[in-house]
């Protein structure tokens, strides 16, 4: 009766796995989780990340076997609802929220989920990153509304954590599908230095440093200092800038950079960071694209759980992440995406080569929202 | 009035005067306003403001009313047939209007039908026929997949049952077209009978229905067929029907099978006859895409995963879009395909169909690189098909394809022509499966050849039908012993697998590998030069095996690392092969992303440790490592160096402060906008105002007065010129200002449907499947493993196959919550925990439901039995579909019962993984202690735990004193204190109302009717119901005694004495006291009168007196019986002369009264006129 598994070596790609799994409701087996290593099985986060994924659906059935190098994960239903976790400080908040923004749509009742650790960390895209990045981007498949957002309640910096943020998100039946293959001109970059358990002076001077170098192309720069005090700014000390560039199409590109944890490696000089992160958000900008780089495979997700229509996004150079996905898409959807490489016109200064991929959706509908 | 005739009076028409005057004008068009709101303004004028609101409000109303969701239309190209349903009960003509309608549309007679038949019935249209059987499980399938019924009444015998059945079945699973046909009108004699029963079937036909809906009458019989000209009228009425799109049609895909054959190995079958088979399925795609690999159900079989898909040429297609009004009538091709469902007649003509599909199988599948050559050959080919030969061409066109027979024994039974052809085939498939490897490309454009020589010899019209197949030129080389069907079918799942990495090409729509080897070789060496798409620092090698017919696999790397600066050293290469890049990238890309992942052998890194341990090391060679990390981060090792100014230079377009593009220029806009509104002339004064572009000519004064005037007048003519242009800018803004939101959704959806069609419209199938799917419409075979044996021992192509295509999670099972309703024409209600048969979605299959009703504070609370008249809940266990979708519920399926077979209907409310179905369940407590308001009580639980869980909990008893559980007691245990509102009795009894979950019972038992034997099919029984049980067993109820109902007898009640103080009563009035009532004493001896004994004298005397009474008493009462009856006759006369002198009185007061009328009005007339003049 129930539908053949599918079965994957190795722990990378972890959360796409089980995110399609829930999606597309076939069962999925991980294997060799690590089993060469030292220190085998699922570490401390994925098992955080597995417990939150208990937490929003109902019914699904994990399996793990003794050493943790097998996973066994039998989808159930996504329920939502208020759920309050507490994120594993080995990656930050963004591992989680990643897949949430992915599920969130698509859950029986709105999702209303407190997340606490790192908000902010050098491995994952930081919450700030997602907020103005990603959200904006579901905006576009007509997940919007009144319950929709991301708030940032306390920072907590790696290791320490002690960070919490709020995602709220609606339910929708079907997604609008989406023609996004001009990102336009950008006409304003913004950001938001922050800091926490640090000099406030450390922001402004990521401030001025980023701006020195954003400045040769754009006079609308605005930068916000977050300086974060007492019980709101977690339990270690650091600082970090993300750079957000908007679109005259209302598309966002993004880079961020974060302080080297504290303990971990050589501190960084905030002036550097600015200027890094400031070079970061052009090399941004030269893939280019209508989606940034770390949101690609969120709007392949999207497109592909649209309705049986044809979309169009125009990407930057696809990511190593993204290109997984798609042949996840293909193993759990069956859905290819036409992939068309659009060179740069010889005199056209506007970056790199761009990859425009069309889909047509699945016809996907949300089968867990209920009816009245 | 004499004997002429009074001519009628002319109309005299005014001369003069306002009448003439407005006619005049009116005549001479004076006033031109054909507007009745301008040529009477005050009849238009707004009387009243509410009326006004209120018209205004009801004629939006009503324009609202009118709109639909609107929604993207997905209707195929190339639509697949139509599928036209003939219902009806047994005995009513079904099969003969098959025939006729396919006799209409083709002109050729077919013999027992048996499976669906695809005719071409216009230019634009094909149709399959079916014939709907009269078991409920082929009922409930067909009703799923028509697209329009032909619902069939015997008008000599009215409704039956089944119509009924299949309407509500219908109305459950999306209502498709449905037309009446009334049949055996010519066994009515009486003209007016006939006009009666007509009428009456058709209103109750269009109750069911919609009002005014269609009814056929086919009056009557010419040797055994329909009259022509009525199933003519009936044939255009179907080719020229609308369809709507229903919900579960439109969302998923759906075959209905006219082909089947078994792919099994025989020697499996011989060695184990009860194996799982393999077979292939053939048939019209219909509904939406189908995805390869997807997930199926097959009603009546099961659910199974879809080994493969291809599609395959129609073999029914659609006549070319040539300039033609009208078909020819040779045109209509018929399709008809169910192995063994032709009786012998026609078995001949038949089979060949099969053949002609098979040889365009095999094409596609041998080589796929070849597919588009195949096809043009054999469209060709099929296209210099005479017309005239068409009809039997169509039926045999013999090509040099191997076939793969079904080797069961059941199907043996060919005729001779088969089996030669299968010898020949045979050998072809020996010789093809040879043939490898270089040979490969050569043999089939040989058999392209011949192919494409066979179907000209054909056209050239001799009858291809007897000759035997054209003898093969090529290199036949000798027999071989492989398996029939071992060659070109494998090759074909080989390029779908492309994961596999075996020895095989590569399919050409799998990873975008072009056909020619050179240019592929080539992108190769692009991708190892420049970093193709982005700079990664992981190492990936990707191993593919070449196309190449020597078999060398090269390594090649897609993903290099380049240093920080390499960018900058080959930038002039590959800047010279940007444009060589830009022809091969995107082939490689899709190779890149969908290409085949060869899976490289786990080195044998580990070396073993005194034999027993293994020293496993931490592999990092393999291509995206798969216990690498897991992050969305694109962190670019190589970044490019931002510093420089050609770096910078290279994105600077990206900001608005670039370089704007022609068409968004600010410059160029601005310029425009200056020329459209730059000079305009003031209309009221006249003066001209100037723009500077124009204006600016200071400098050649001189010659401007010279060609002043035509200046002017060119000015002139830009000025007119711009005005348009502005006005039409102008409207196209403001004109559609009552464009609405619905307006523009309707819109959006449109462009959206517009770019569905044209974003893969010149993309080839074959990669185009992969894109989207299947797309509706295609010829597609599906190929299935691990069927039972039964469905293909068993096999009847009475029975529809349908291959459901589940979406996502529909192969699931899981908790549902629906909507349910008693069917009000089911004659008993339904029991919880009665097992019902189910058609949901595409299944049908047994389940144990559980009923319940929402109370008011949205709790479930379980029902034992359905309500009579109202909808209720209820739970299943299930296969998760999509809510809002219709069920059918069924007790049996068994047998024809004179009753109405649907217990229920309903609709999927809620999907989930758990439920919440609770029943109430009652505590009983006994309290043995009471104190005031505190009360010990016991004989409610049994531990102190218990207690402890239901502390605070609400009790009551039966008289209704609430209370509370306060704490446990330690003895007895169990017990506990509880306080209520007021004192308790010892008789009370304690209740503590609690609700209990109830577990759904998971059963889902798919009905498997089609794996029955052939004749069998509709007896398929589940699990039974208690009362089948109970019948079946002979098991009695006992019930419990208390339970029963006797007649209440209830004791006389006994009051005690009313006991009135002493001190009351003296206080009492005299009225109120109470009477000393002593009982009476004995009467006195003396006052006792003595009883009297007769002496025999007396006693004779007594006994005279006696009888003399008794005939006196007769004597008076007899005569006054007889005066009684003639006072009551006296009575009776008297009444009659009563009433006839009222009569008379009554007559005389009338006559008196209209006299007096008489003179009243006469009085009231002269008395109105004035003076008297006669009186």
């Amino acid at each position: 009766m129930a539908s053949e598994g599918l079965s994957y070596d190795g722990c990378n790609f972890f959360r796409q796995r089980l995110v399609l799994s829930t999606l597309s409701g076939k069962r999925v087996k991980i294997k060799n989780i690590r089993s060469k290593e030292d220190d085998p099985g699922l570490r401390e986060f994925e098992a955080s990340f597995i417990r939150l994924l208990d937490k929003v659906t109902n019914g699904s059935r994990i399996e793990i076997n003794q050493t943790g190098t097998v996973l066994f994960y039998q989808p159930g239903l996504l329920y939502g609802g208020s759920v309050e976790h507490e994120c594993n400080p080995q990656r930050s908040i963004g591992y989680y929220l990643e897949a949430l923004l992915m599920l969130g749509a698509f859950m029986k009742t709105p999702l209303k989920a407190t997340l606490r650790g790192v908000t902010n960390d050098r491995t994952d895209p930081t919450v700030d990153l997602l907020k103005s990045t990603a959200l904006p981007l579901m905006k576009k498949f007509g997940i919007d509304g009144e319950g929709f957002e991301l708030k940032v309640v306390k920072r907590g910096m790696a290791p320490g954590g002690g960070g919490e943020v709020v995602f709220t998100c609606p339910v929708r039946r079907t997604i609008r599908p989406i023609q996004l293959t001009d990102p336009g001109k950008i006409k304003r970059i913004r950001g938001v230095a922050y800091s926490a358990r640090v000099s406030p002076q450390m922001a402004n001077r990521i401030v001025d440093s980023a701006r020195g170098i954003l400045n040769q192309f754009l006079p609308d720069i605005y930068i916000y200092t977050d300086h974060m005090k007492g019980a709101n700014s977690g339990k270690s000390p650091g600082f970090g800038l993300t750079l957000v560039a908007e679109t005259l199409n209302g598309c966002f590109l993004s880079a961020e950079m974060t302080s080297t944890p504290q303990g971990q490696g050589d501190p960084v000089l905030p002036e550097d960071l600015g200027r890094n992160c400031a070079k970061l958000l052009l090399e941004e900008v030269h893939r280019g694209g209508c989606v940034d780089s770390t949101n690609q495979s969120l709007a392949l997700l999207l497109m592909t759980l649209g309705q049986q229509d044809v979309s169009k996004v125009l990407l930057g150079p696809l990511s190593p992440y993204t290109i997984e996905f798609l042949r996840h898409i293909r193993d759990f959807f069956q859905i290819m995406f036409k992939i068309e490489v659009q060179k740069p016109l010889e005199d056209e200064r506007k970056g790199g080569d761009k990859v425009l991929l069309t889909g047509v959706g699945v016809g996907y509908s949300n089968i867990n929202k209920t009816l009245k | 009035m004499d004997g002429k005739v009074r001519k009628p009076k002319q109309h005299q028409q005014k001369h003069s005067g306002p009448q003439a005057e407005k006619k005049k004008l009116k005549k001479h068009g004076a006033s031109t306003e054909t507007d009745e709101r301008k040529r009477n303004p005050k009849a238009f004028a707004v009387q009243s403001a509410v009326r006004m609101a209120k018209t205004f409000h009801r004629a939006q109303d009503i324009k609202a009313k009118k709109h639909h969701i609107p929604l993207v239309d997905r209707t195929p190209l190339e639509p697949p047939p139509i599928v036209v349903v003939v219902v009806g009960p047994p005995k009513v003509g079904k099969s003969t209007l098959v025939r006729c309608l396919i006799k209409n549309f083709t002109r050729q007679k077919l013999g027992e039908i048996s499976g669906p038949v695809t005719i071409v019935s216009g230019k634009k249209r094909r149709l399959t026929f079916m014939e709907c059987n009269n078991d409920i499980n082929t009922m409930i399938d067909l009703a799923k997949v028509a697209d329009l019924v032909l619902m069939l009444i015997d008008a000599s015998f009215g409704f039956e049952m089944e119509t009924f059945e299949f309407l509500n079945i219908c109305q459950v699973h999306g209502f498709p077209r449905i037309m009446g046909v009334l049949t055996h009108l010519d066994s009515f004699k009486n003209n007016k009978t006939l006009r009666k029963t007509k009428k009456n079937l058709k209103h109750r036909f269009w109750t069911e229905v919609y009002q005014g809906a269609k009814l056929f009458y086919l009056s009557g019989m010419v040797y055994g067929e329909y009259q022509t000209q009525e199933v003519k009228n009936l044939g255009r009425f179907i080719s020229v029907m609308k369809f709507r799109p229903l919900v579960w049609q439109t969302s998923h895909p759906y075959v209905l099978v006219d082909r089947m054959e078994d792919l099994t190995d025989p020697e499996k079958v011989r060695i184990d006859p009860k194996c799982d088979r393999t077979a292939s399925l053939y048939g019209y795609l219909r509904g939406t895409h189908l995805k390869n690999k997807g997930q199926i159900h097959i009603p009546g079989v099961g659910d199974f995963q879809v080994k493969d898909v291809n599609f395959l040429p129609d073999p029914c297609p659609l006549p070319d879009a040539q300039k033609k009004r009208a078909l020819n009538e040779k045109e209509h091709a018929v399709y008809i395909d169910l192995p063994a469902s032709h009786v012998n007649q026609l078995q001949a003509e038949m089979q060949p169909t099969t053949e002609l599909v098979q040889s365009l199988i095999d094409t596609h599948a041998t080589l796929d690189a070849k597919m588009a050559a195949s096809k043009v050959s054999l469209f060709s080919g099929s296209a210099t098909l005479d017309p005239t030969d068409i009809k039997q061409a169509l039926w045999d066109p013999k090509t040099q394809r191997e076939r793969r027979k079904v080797l069961f024994a059941e199907e043996m039974k060919d005729d001779d022509e088969e089996d030669d052809e299968d010898e020949e085939e045979e050998s072809e498939g020996g010789d093809e499966g040879e043939s490898s490897g270089e040979d490969d490309l050569s043999e089939e454009e040989d058999n392209e050849e011949d192919c494409l020589s066979a179907f000209l010899k054909k056209s050239r019209g001799d009858s291809v039908k007897a000759s035997g197949p054209p003898v093969k030129k090529s290199k036949v080389e000798a027999e071989s012993e492989r398996p029939v069907f071992a060659d070109s079918e494998d090759e074909l799942e080989m390029s779908e697998h492309e994961s596999e990495g075996k020895d095989q090409p590569l399919g050409a729509g799998d990873s975008g590998h072009c056909s020619e080897d050179e240019s592929d070789e080539e992108s190769e060496d692009e991708s190892e030069e420049g970093c193709l798409m982005s700079n990664t620092v992981t190492k990936q090698k990707e191993e593919e095996e070449d196309e190449d017919e020597e078999g060398r696999t090269p390594c090649f790397i897609l993903f290099v690392s380049t240093g920080a600066l390499k960018w900058k050293e080959n930038l002039q290469l590959k800047a010279s092969q940007a444009f060589l890049r830009q022809q091969e990238s995107a082939p490689n890309l899709r190779k890149l992303v969908y290409g085949s992942v060869v899976e490289v052998e786990d080195d044998e890194d580990e070396e073993e440790l005194g034999g027993l341990f293994r020293v496993s090391r931490p592999q990092n060679n393999k291509r995206f490592q798969a216990n690498d990390l897991d992050s969305s981060h694109f962190h670019p090792d190589t970044t490019h160096n931002w510093d420089l100014e050609e770096m910078l230079n290279s994105i600077r377009d990206c900001f608005v402060t670039g370089k704007w593009e022609e068409g968004q220029d600010a410059a160029t806009l601005l310029k425009e906008d200056e020329e459209l509104y730059g000079d305009f002339e003031d209309l009221e004064t006249g003066e001209v105002q100037k723009g500077q572009a124009i204006d600016d000519d200071g400098d050649n004064e001189v010659e401007q007065s010279e060609v002043k005037m035509d200046e002017e007048e060119s000015r002139k003519n830009k000025r007119l010129e711009k005005k348009r242009r502005l006005k039409e800018r102008f409207n196209a803004e403001y004109d559609d200002g009552d464009a609405t939101y619905f307006d523009d959704l309707k819109e959006e959806l449109q462009k959206q449907a517009e770019l569905n069609r044209a974003e893969f419209e010149d993309v080839d199938d074959e990669t185009r499947v992969q894109y989207e799917g299947f797309r509706p419409g295609m010829y597609v075979r599906l190929e299935i493993s691990s069927l039972p044996c039964e469905f293909v021992t068993s096999f009847d192509p009475h029975y529809p196959i349908i291959l459901g295509g589940l979406g996502s999670s529909e192969g699931n099972v899981g908790y549902l919550q629906m909507r349910l309703k008693k069917h009000r024409w089911h004659d008993r209600i339904l029991k919880t925990r009665d097992p019902l048969i189910l058609s949901l979605g595409w299944r049908r299959f047994q389940t144990i439901p559980l009923y319940h009703i929402e109370d008011h504070n949205g709790r479930h609370r379980l029902l034992k039995y359905t309500p009579l008249h109202m909808h209720c809940g209820a739970s299943i266990w299930g296969p998760i579909t999509p809510q809002g979708t219709g069920f059918l519920a069924l007790q049996s399926l068994t047998g024809i019962k004179p009753n109405f077979r649907i217990a229920a209907t309903g609709v999927v409310l809620d999907l989930d993984k758990s439920v919440t179905v609770v029943k109430k369940l009652k505590l009983i407590g006994y309290p043995y202690k009471i104190f005031k308001n505190t009360s010990f009580i016991k004989g409610m639980f049994n531990t102190v735990l218990e207690v402890a869980k239901f502390e605070g909990a609400s009790v009551r008893t039966v008289s209704g004193i609430r209370g509370q559980i306060k704490k446990a007691l330690s003895t007895p245990p169990g017990a506990y204190r509880a306080t209520f509102e007021d004192r308790l009795l010892m008789s009370d009894i304690v209740f503590l109302r609690s609700w209990f979950p109830v577990a759904v019972p998971q059963l889902y038992n798919p009905v498997t009717s089609l794996l029955l034997p052939i004749g069998q099919k509709d007896s398929w029984s589940g699990m039974r119901t208690l009362g089948q049980l109970k019948h079946d067993l002979g098991i009695r109820y006992k019930p419990n005694s208390d339970s029963l109902y006797k007649p209440i007898t209830r004791a006389p009640r006994r009051f005690n004495k009313l006991h009135i103080p002493k001190e009351l009563q003296k206080a009492l009035p005299f009225k109120n006291k109470p009477k000393q009532q002593q009982p009476k004493g004995k009467t006195s001896r003396d006052l006792q009168r003595p009883s009297v004994i007769r002496e025999p004298h007396e006693r004779k005397v007594a006994a005279l007196l006696q009888a003399l009474s008794t005939v006196h008493n007769y004597n008076r009462k007899k005569t006054h019986m007889v005066q009684h009856s003639k006072h009551k006759e006296f009575l009776k006369e008297k009444g009659k002369q009563e009433d006839a002198k009222l009569k008379r009185q009554k007559e005389a007061r009338k006559k008196l009264y209209r006299v007096m009328g008489q003179m009243d009005q006469k009085k009231q007339r002269s008395s109105l006129k004035g003076a008297p003049q006669d009186d």
